[in-house]
């Protein structure tokens, strides 16, 4: 935006100061990822000998090729995506019907009910966790992907932010669709969802990516090998370095693991930002 | 199709705050009515609860005599153009018209029929495949009435369905209004404080204000015989001039003197009259200017509205009041001008303190 | 998909009752009721459990005996536990104003139209899509003796790198590191957002009053974003306030107890030693603490919302 701004970093001794911290602060993001990237491409053997020829040819794939054939990554990730993609869908449908029943419609204890959820939002999920973790002992529904997903539906986040955006979109469009003979169900499925396209794609990336990164909830829900998510599953082999099959091959799986989801960054960079941004601010 | 409306009694209130109070109407098939009035007067609120998005508190509404304010919004046979259009975004303009049938399971055939003979009465065609977004105000306008029309229902609400378009394209809408009530012949209500659009459209007009209705009548029936000093204010541009008066009788009518002191004679009848303060009114167009003369009615010329057929004179009276008078489209009138000022006073009408107007017999002919 | 006469059944015989489609009706309960259930029976009903938990001796299955105050006793005389909270206010004071300020300052620097400074805004907000496995296991790898990056970079200059995560001095600034590089884009993108919603006039304005940049800076931007920084810091106080991940990854809350966060408390009391009563205790504990800072964030909004 602003050209004053932009001049903030200019031609003057100051400016290239600036210029200089901004490059620095760069490197120190860049760098470890790409040492973590190089050290994925050594040969075990050779690092041991010389740990700088980090930095020089020859550089193999066979850590990848190790990771894809050895390690449990796949199972990881399919049920991250599983888990991910199961509380994603599943917000979305619960948080669209709670916000257009908050927003529009009226119904016995509506705004007391709302504040309530409102309320919800300052719960951190430590002060429930025990307890959810006691209740789904008694339902058996550790190490299931249900017990891996429903807690996270339970956040409040996304009524409040799609009953935000469906109080934006104008009452004469439920009017003119209750004329033309819809349903309450209709005017939510046909008329007023398609408009919150936006608001879905935010909630759902955020919801995405909170769910793909989780660490917690799946440490203590998943104890079995089998249910892993990614992120504890690349926890779990990670610990110690010592016992490892090598550097070379826990860098190699943890590129395996970061790199979806860094591609998928870059394609929707726009987005993811706007939607974590806009999701913190509310 | 069409039919009659009849309001009965009607009352809303919006929690301590009565908006309609014990409201009563009849509206015959195929008439074209406007409900006209200042904003917050309670006009769309009427409409809103024939359409059935609002609620009656007391009263009834029935449509060819049955009752149907007990009917869900959509089976009361009506159809709504709303302000804002209300198109649905996403869907075409074809889907926008055939939203309503299709919730009714229409044949698709029918449905076809129906859009295809509403957008050549329409002239929007080659609209059927855009979105609203990719239409221009007018447009989205036809649209909106395009998917009234579809419906064909017993009666069109329109909501001040004008207001958002430019002024050049709102005379024309206007036009094509009257010219589409006289195709459908169906029964037309029209929201509006435009009192142009009123006199304009309708074939009676209600004014209403603050709660309840001022007047019914043809529209040149409110011009010529506002039932109410609020009426004869609203209706009318420029506004009617108001001085106040003294009144004596004449050989059986009203003699009014203003303030400066000049005496006109009216054709109102001083029988039945109540006691005074009385308020005079008369039209612009029906104060002349004339050369200055010596009598009581003259004044400065303090602003000039040229409409060019006509030219409308302010003038500021010895007593300070301002009467707005018309000339000639060719006036020679400057500002600053003495002028005198020859009232029509058989054209005059009478307010009397509760507001209610008292007219001379010939007025309505004038 | 019509209406349903409900006024229709509403009152029998007698007059019926006029539709008002904004009435309120039970049916409409239908499309809050599935977020509801799960809502009360996951996060209000655990909510209560967890405090009551806290006033037993419970295990994983049951609450068991009712014990009072007891666990909150044992907490406070439990020196690991004050360690805990003391170094969960010692990361807060070492993330939260890094973050503020470094973010601030990229998002002052990166506040341009031009191609490179997108580039460099979507560099540094990259970090925070990784999870905090992988962020963890970078920054292991950074600062691991002899293999290290820190060791490489030391040894340009023919120094030896410090071992951070065994020093006790240095372990829980090592955490702050990896913290502060896997969470700054946030801060970052939230000054963005609220540079560029200053009006441009202003500066025009400034610019005619001869202004320099730091005046302009100074009198102007700052003061312009002054919520958004007060905003920023609750946020990541809240946020950071639940420090567990990097911690239990990086250092497994050692040497010696030095980099346990509370949370990590938490868990190895409640999931790994099942004294759930005491971890229930500590929750509520913790839950007061970001309560505290919860409320201070909704009072900064809604100033924001009446100016």
């Amino acid at each position: 935006m602003a050209s004053h701004n932009s001049e903030i970093i200019g031609r003057s001794f100051g400016d290239r100061v600036l210029f200089g911290l901004v490059i620095l602060l760069a490197l120190v993001m860049a760098g470890p990822v790409l040492y973590v990237i190089a050290l994925s491409l050594k040969d075990n053997k050779e690092l041991m000998v010389d740990p700088h020829s980090v930095f020089h040819m020859p550089y193999t794939i066979k850590n990848y090729i190790d990771t894809i054939g050895t390690s449990n990554v796949f199972s990881w990730v399919f049920n991250s995506i599983i888990v991910a993609g199961g509380l994603t869908v599943f917000t979305l449908i619960l948080s669209s019907l709670a916000g257009y029943g908050f927003a529009r419609l009226n119904f016995p204890g509506r705004a007391v009910l709302f504040v309530i959820v409102l309320l919800g939002l300052a719960v951190p999920e430590q002060a429930v966790l025990i307890a959810r973790h006691q209740i789904f002992s008694w339902l058996g529904l550790h190490n299931s992907y249900p017990g891996l997903i429903l807690p996270g539906l339970s956040s409040a986040f996304g009524v409040f932010l799609m009953t935000q955006y469906f109080r934006a979109i104008p009452k004469e469009l439920d009017e003119a669709a209750i004329l033309d003979n819809a349903s309450r169900f209709r005017v939510f499925w046909k008329v007023l969802l398609p408009l919150t396209v936006p608001a879905q794609a935010t909630l759902g990336i955020f919801t995405f990516l909170g769910a793909w990164n989780d660490y917690f909830w799946p440490l203590i829900s998943a104890t079995k090998k089998e249910m892993f998510t990614l992120t504890v599953g690349i926890a779990s082999t990670q610990m110690n370095f010592a016992q490892s099959q090598g550097i070379g091959f826990l860098m190699a799986q943890a590129v395996f693991a970061g790199a979806p989801i860094l591609i998928i960054y870059l394609f929707f960079q726009k987005y993811i930002v706007t939607a974590v941004s806009g999701a913190a601010v509310r | 199709m069409t039919a009659s409306i009849d309001i009965n009694k009607v009352t809303k209130r919006f929690g301590s705050l009565t908006v309609l109070d014990e409201l009563s109407l009849s509206i015959p098939a195929n008439e074209f009515v406007v409900f006209l009035g200042p904003s917050g007067c309670g006009k769309s609120t009427l409409l809103r609860m024939i359409a059935g998005l609002e609620s009656v508190d007391s009263g009834e509404i029935l449509i060819n005599g049955e009752r149907i304010d007990d009917q869900p919004p959509g089976q009361r046979g009506v159809a709504m153009v709303f302000q804002s259009y209300a198109l649905y975004p996403h869907m075409t303009v074809r889907d926008n018209m055939a939203f309503g049938l299709k919730n009714i399971s229409v044949d698709r055939a029918v449905i076809e029929a129906r859009i295809a003979e509403a957008a050549r009465m329409l002239e929007i065609g080659h609209l059927l495949d855009r979105k609203p977004g990719q239409l221009s105000g007018g447009q989205r306008q036809r649209v909106a009435i395009g998917r009234a029309v579809v419906k064909e229902p017993k009666a069109f609400l329109f909501d001040e369905p004008l207001s958002n378009l430019d002024a050049a394209l709102r005379t024309r809408t206007r036009i094509e209004l009257a010219q589409l009530h006289q195709r459908l012949k169906s029964t037309m209500i029209f929201v509006t404080h435009d009192q142009i659009e009123a006199m304009t459209l309708a074939d009676r007009i209600v004014v209403m204000n603050n709660r309840k209705i001022e007047q019914i009548g043809a529209p040149m029936e409110i011009y010529n015989r506002p039932a109410s000093r609020f009426v004869a204010g609203f209706v009318g541009a420029p506004a009617m001039n108001f001085l106040p008066v003294t009144i004596r009788e004449n050989a059986g009518f009203v003699a009014a003197t203003t303030g400066a002191g000049l005496e006109l004679t009216t054709a109102i009848p001083t029988s039945g009259l109540p006691d005074g303060p009385f308020e005079l009114g008369i039209r612009s167009e029906h104060v002349r200017i004339t050369p200055p003369t010596a009598n009581a009615a003259e004044g400065v010329v303090d602003v000039l509205e040229r409409l060019g057929e006509r030219t409308l004179v302010y003038v500021r009276l010895g007593d300070g009041q301002q009467i707005v008078g018309s000339d000639s489209g060719d006036s020679r009138v400057a500002v600053g001008d003495r002028v005198g000022l020859a009232f029509e006073g058989a054209k005059a009408h009478l307010f009397d303190a509760s507001g209610r107007a008292w007219h001379g017999g010939e007025a309505g002919h004038g | 998909m019509a209406e349903p006469r409900t006024a229709g059944t509403a009152t029998a015989r007698s007059r019926r009752k006029s539709v008002d489609i904004y009435a309120p009706q039970w049916r409409n309960f239908l499309f809050v009721a599935p977020y509801l259930t799960i809502f009360a029976t996951l996060l209000v009903f655990p909510l209560f459990w967890g405090i009551w938990l806290s006033f037993h001796k419970a295990d994983t299955f049951s609450s068991g005996r009712f014990v009072g105050l007891d666990n909150y006793f044992r907490l406070f005389r439990d020196p690991i536990f004050m360690q805990s909270i003391w170094n969960t206010f010692y990361f807060v004071f070492l993330t939260v104003p890094a973050l503020a300020l470094i973010g601030l300052f990229l998002a002052l620097c990166l506040n341009r139209r031009t191609r490179s400074a997108a580039v460099l805004r979507a560099l540094f907000f990259s970090s925070s899509v990784l999870s905090v496995t992988i962020v963890t296991l970078i920054w292991r790898i950074v600062f691991i003796p002899d293999l290290g990056l820190l060791s490489m970079v030391y040894g340009l200059f023919g120094a030896q790198a410090p071992a951070f995560l065994a020093d006790p001095h240095l372990a829980m600034i090592g955490i702050a590191i990896a913290t502060v590089w896997w969470c700054i884009g946030l801060p970052m993108m939230l000054f963005l957002s609220a540079l560029q919603q200053i009006p441009q006039d202003i500066y025009e304005a400034a610019a005619l009053d001869n202004a320099n940049r730091w005046q302009t800076l100074w009198s102007i931007t700052l003061p312009s974003i002054k919520r958004t920084f007060i905003l920023v810091i609750i946020i990541q106080i809240v946020l950071q306030f639940q420090l567990f991940g990097q911690a239990w990854l990086m250092t497994r809350g050692g040497p010696n107890n030095l980099t346990k966060p509370i949370v990590l408390y938490i868990y190895n009391t409640a999931f790994q030693r099942w004294d759930i009563g005491l971890g229930a205790a500590a929750s509520e504990i913790l839950f007061l603490l970001i309560l505290i800072a919860a409320m201070a964030q909704y009072l900064v909004t809604r100033r924001k919302a009446d100016a």
